[in-house]
């Protein structure tokens, strides 16, 4: 616990001097939106503790919400301003995660019922932007489904993923879910939540005929996206031999590249690099700008930063058994392999996928189910606790 | 559970190995696709300045980004050129690093000299280098003809399909027979041998028949009975073939002291030319001793000749750059450096003493003789077909000599003829200029 308060108050002093050089050197109006988000951690931490949680995954994620603010800032204003608001909204639903004791609610296969209702529905109704139909809007506020239904389809698995749990039920809801993405055009996020139940279910019962089928199912969908969809196609080649396509499909994958070079140490310091030719630089690319500005030290510190908050978690999952243990491992899993596949992608160690970086990132809908996903691993430790 | 945060920790090891790769182990600075690598183009950029601090290369200001300009078409052999579309060449690639960090370049060219050569040469192909002999120091790099490098949009085209290759630089690459200006090399060889005496009187009978090939003079002509001065005074190829001859392969290890079949210690050239192993014949010996045969030179090679010899043998690296300015090491200054003694300076002096003699009464002699001090050697240099290539080499004033000069202009004619007034008109330029 000393060394967590170590961190905070490091962390609080270094947060000062950004907000100091904003608003003395950059003429920043933005300045009070740091000093509000580091309140409202400051609270979020207070709460935390008097409800008996272990709130070591609050400097982290600050951290990383504030290393996100300031790229948005620099990028552009607009989007620290949805970012901030996206944090304010996720803190409201990291305290409903923290408070709803969700692992003791008797809603079972509903969980999985609702993952896919979610996914039928933006089917139906949803919008498409971006090549995909991942978008809904109910009484005015638009977001992304996907980013609940991961959560919903998590917390079902870890009900679910005991034995005495019938094969069939599982690959039916599993199949479903994915061939539900896939219509929508929307495999990262398919993608990762089959890696997760691959995880999960190798943990319960590991045997090697099951991570060879496992793969080999990985495999089949993997080839039958690219077969099915031209833009997965580009994806892997893009991956494959981006320098054979400079220009056209392998041109992300290489300004991303050539971004990161151009960080070498210590980057080329913040709002020198060059951002307007990567696509997607305040999404899915961010990690790229962020490498190039701030050098491998930044790019090493962000990675720092979601290695403690899997510290955090393993802190916490230990003292936990079977269910409990199972679901907090799985949201646990949701954020660190978001982590990987994003950040895989960009260092061009899979094909890239096209999913946030956690925490980071700008899109409100995918900060408030990151937020809530911490909550809900951080309510799992008041239990243990209390 | 355990196991779990394991992989994942390993995960993330991975992923900081690629951030590792990236960052800090791969190039792509610059790579072709990299548009980083283009916006150098658009960017400021220090300026290249002459000995005087006038303006060689500088970074004009347009409506958006820069672009270079450049003081003489001529310095795109020397300075290079700095173009968005044609990469960069000569200072500017090789100070790129500097040049980009908004630090000057001082270089050691005389602006005013530059044109003049430039001038002089006119439509010619060929080059002259003019250098400072107690330094090394280069004053004026000429290769004819060049691009124009702040006109390169306009002209590129033309430049790509002229059959003269106006992209070669003929100065540092440029690969010619030097024909009789190695002669006062071959006399220096003779003299340090103790195999001539200066007084001595040496057979010239227009013509030396040796087996395998006869050595003739320039239009056949026969100086009787001459002394060694006179011989280098009037290019006669029958006595430097007897030297040669007696020489043997002693003469080739003569020949590298001067820097010849050696790589060039220059900024922008290391080409050493060609000089035979051994000697197979007499002949062949006696050819080497005219400057014929394999014997292959750069004119900055020879330039580097005519420095040492104005010098007192001493033979000294060329150099171009004088100092970089600016940034955090503040000052870097390029000293002088000596590459060896070619000739001991009693010999030295005895052979300017021969040249200054060609300039007065020999084949180096010119229309300004008679009002302006020098001393030179000319030389023209068979070609297989075609006219010949024309040589000078010379340094002035004899005293105390402020310029050394190397001139071929290629299938120019004789020495006496295309390159010699050159070459001393340019030396009187200099040397009005260093008063």
């Amino acid at each position: 616990m000393a060394l967590l308060y170590r961190t905070w108050f490091g962390f609080s002093g270094w947060l000062a001097a950004v907000v100091l050089w904003l608003v003395l050197f950059q003429g920043q109006v933005l300045w009070w939106q740091p000093a509000a988000l580091w309140a409202l951690f400051a609270l979020l931490w207070l709460i935390t503790r008097k409800l008996g949680a272990h709130p070591g995954a609050l400097p982290f994620t600050a951290a990383l919400v504030f290393l996100g603010w300031i790229f948005l800032t620099r990028l552009d204003p607009h989007l620290a301003q949805g970012h901030f608001q996206g944090v304010l909204l996720g803190s409201g639903f990291y305290l409903l995660g923290l408070l709803v004791p969700v692992c003791q609610l008797p809603l079972r296969r509903l969980w999985a019922w609702a993952a896919l209702s979610l996914l039928a529905i933006t089917l139906i109704w949803g919008e498409t932007a971006g090549g995909a139909r991942a978008w809904l809007t109910v009484a005015g506020v638009r977001f992304q489904p996907v980013e609940l239904a991961k959560i919903f389809f998590i917390l079902y698995l870890g009900k679910h993923l005991a034995p005495g749990t019938s094969l069939w039920e599982l690959a039916f809801f599993l199949a479903s879910f994915c061939l539900l993405l896939a219509w929508q055009r929307d495999l990262g996020p398919a993608a990762l939540v089959f890696l997760v139940f691959i995880w999960l279910s190798l943990r319960q019962a590991f045997s090697w005929y099951k991570l060879a089928g496992f793969l080999a199912a990985l495999g089949a969908g993997f080839a039958a996206g690219a077969y099915l969809f031209p833009h997965v196609q580009t994806r892997v080649l893009a991956w494959l031999r981006p320098w054979d396509y400079l220009g056209s499909k392998g041109y992300q994958v290489l300004q991303g590249l050539f971004a990161l070079n151009s960080g070498g140490l210590v980057g080329q310091g913040l709002g020198e690099g060059l951002v307007q030719v990567i696509p997607h630089g305040h999404t899915d690319y961010i990690l790229a700008i962020i490498g190039e500005e701030l050098g491998f030290l930044g790019t090493a510190a962000l990675l720092l930063c979601y290695l403690g908050l899997a510290f955090w978690a393993a802190r916490i999952l230990q003292d936990l058994t079977g269910g409990e243990q199972l679901t907090g491992l799985g949201l646990t899993l949701l954020l660190h392999l978001q982590v990987f596949l994003v950040a895989g992608g960009i260092l061009r160690f899979l094909p890239f996928t096209g999913l946030t970086l956690p925490f980071v990132s700008y899109g409100t809908t995918s900060l408030v189910a990151q937020f809530g996903m911490l909550g809900l691993v951080a309510g799992l430790s008041r239990g243990g606790e209390g | 559970m355990r196991r779990s945060f394991l992989v994942l920790a390993l995960l993330y090891c991975l992923l900081l190995g690629g951030a590792f790769y990236w960052q800090l182990c791969a190039d792509l600075g610059e790579h072709p696709a990299n548009p980083r690598y283009y916006l150098v183009f658009q960017q400021d950029r220090g300026p290249i300045f002459d000995r005087q601090g006038k303006a060689l290369a500088y970074s004009e200001a347009l409506e958006s980004g820069y672009r270079r300009s450049y003081a003489s078409p001529s310095l795109s052999h020397v300075v290079g050129y700095f173009h968005e579309r044609y990469g960069m060449t000569g200072l500017e690639r090789l100070y790129h690093g500097e040049l980009s960090a908004g630090r000057s370049l001082f270089t050691t060219l005389d602006l005013e000299l530059q044109k003049a050569a430039e001038e002089l040469l006119g439509k010619a192909a060929g080059a002259v280098v003019a250098l400072h002999p107690a330094t090394g120091q280069i004053l004026a790099l000429v290769s004819a003809p060049y691009v124009d490098g702040g006109a390169l949009d306009e002209h590129w085209p033309d430049y790509r399909a002229d059959v003269r290759s106006p992209f070669l630089n003929r100065a540092t690459h440029g690969l010619y027979p030097p024909g009789s200006v190695v002669k006062p090399l071959v006399y220096g060889a003779a003299l340090a041998e103790s195999q001539a005496e200066p007084d001595q009187r040496w057979p010239d009978g227009g013509a030396w028949q040796l087996p395998g090939g006869t050595i003739r003079n320039y239009g056949g002509r026969a100086h009787g009975e001459i002394t060694l001065d006179q011989a280098l005074a009037q290019s006669s190829n029958v006595v430097f073939a007897q030297l040669a001859v007696e020489l043997g392969d002693k003469l080739l290890e003569y020949y590298r002291l001067w820097g010849l079949g050696q790589e060039v210690q220059f900024e922008l050239a290391n080409l050493a030319g060609l000089v035979p192993e051994g000697t197979s014949s007499q002949y062949h010996t006696a050819q080497l001793g005219i400057g014929q045969g394999e014997l292959l030179v750069t004119p900055l090679q020879m330039a580097q000749v005519a420095c040492a010899l104005a010098n007192g043998g001493v033979l000294l690296r060329p150099y171009l750059v004088h100092e970089v300015r600016g940034g955090l090491r503040m000052r870097q200054i390029t000293r002088p450096q000596v590459l060896g003694q070619a000739l001991p300076p009693a010999l030295a002096e005895k052979i300017k003493g021969a040249m200054v003699l060609a300039a007065q009464e020999g084949t180096a002699r010119t229309e300004l003789s008679g009002e302006f001090a020098y001393g030179g050697k000319t030389g023209t240099a068979q070609m297989g077909s075609g006219p010949d290539h024309a040589w000078f080499i010379g340094f002035a004033p004899p005293e105390a000599p402020q310029v050394a000069v190397a001139v071929v202009i290629e299938h120019g004619g004789t020495g006496a003829q295309a390159a010699a007034p050159l070459g001393v008109e340019l030396m009187r330029r200099a040397v009005q200029r260093s008063e």
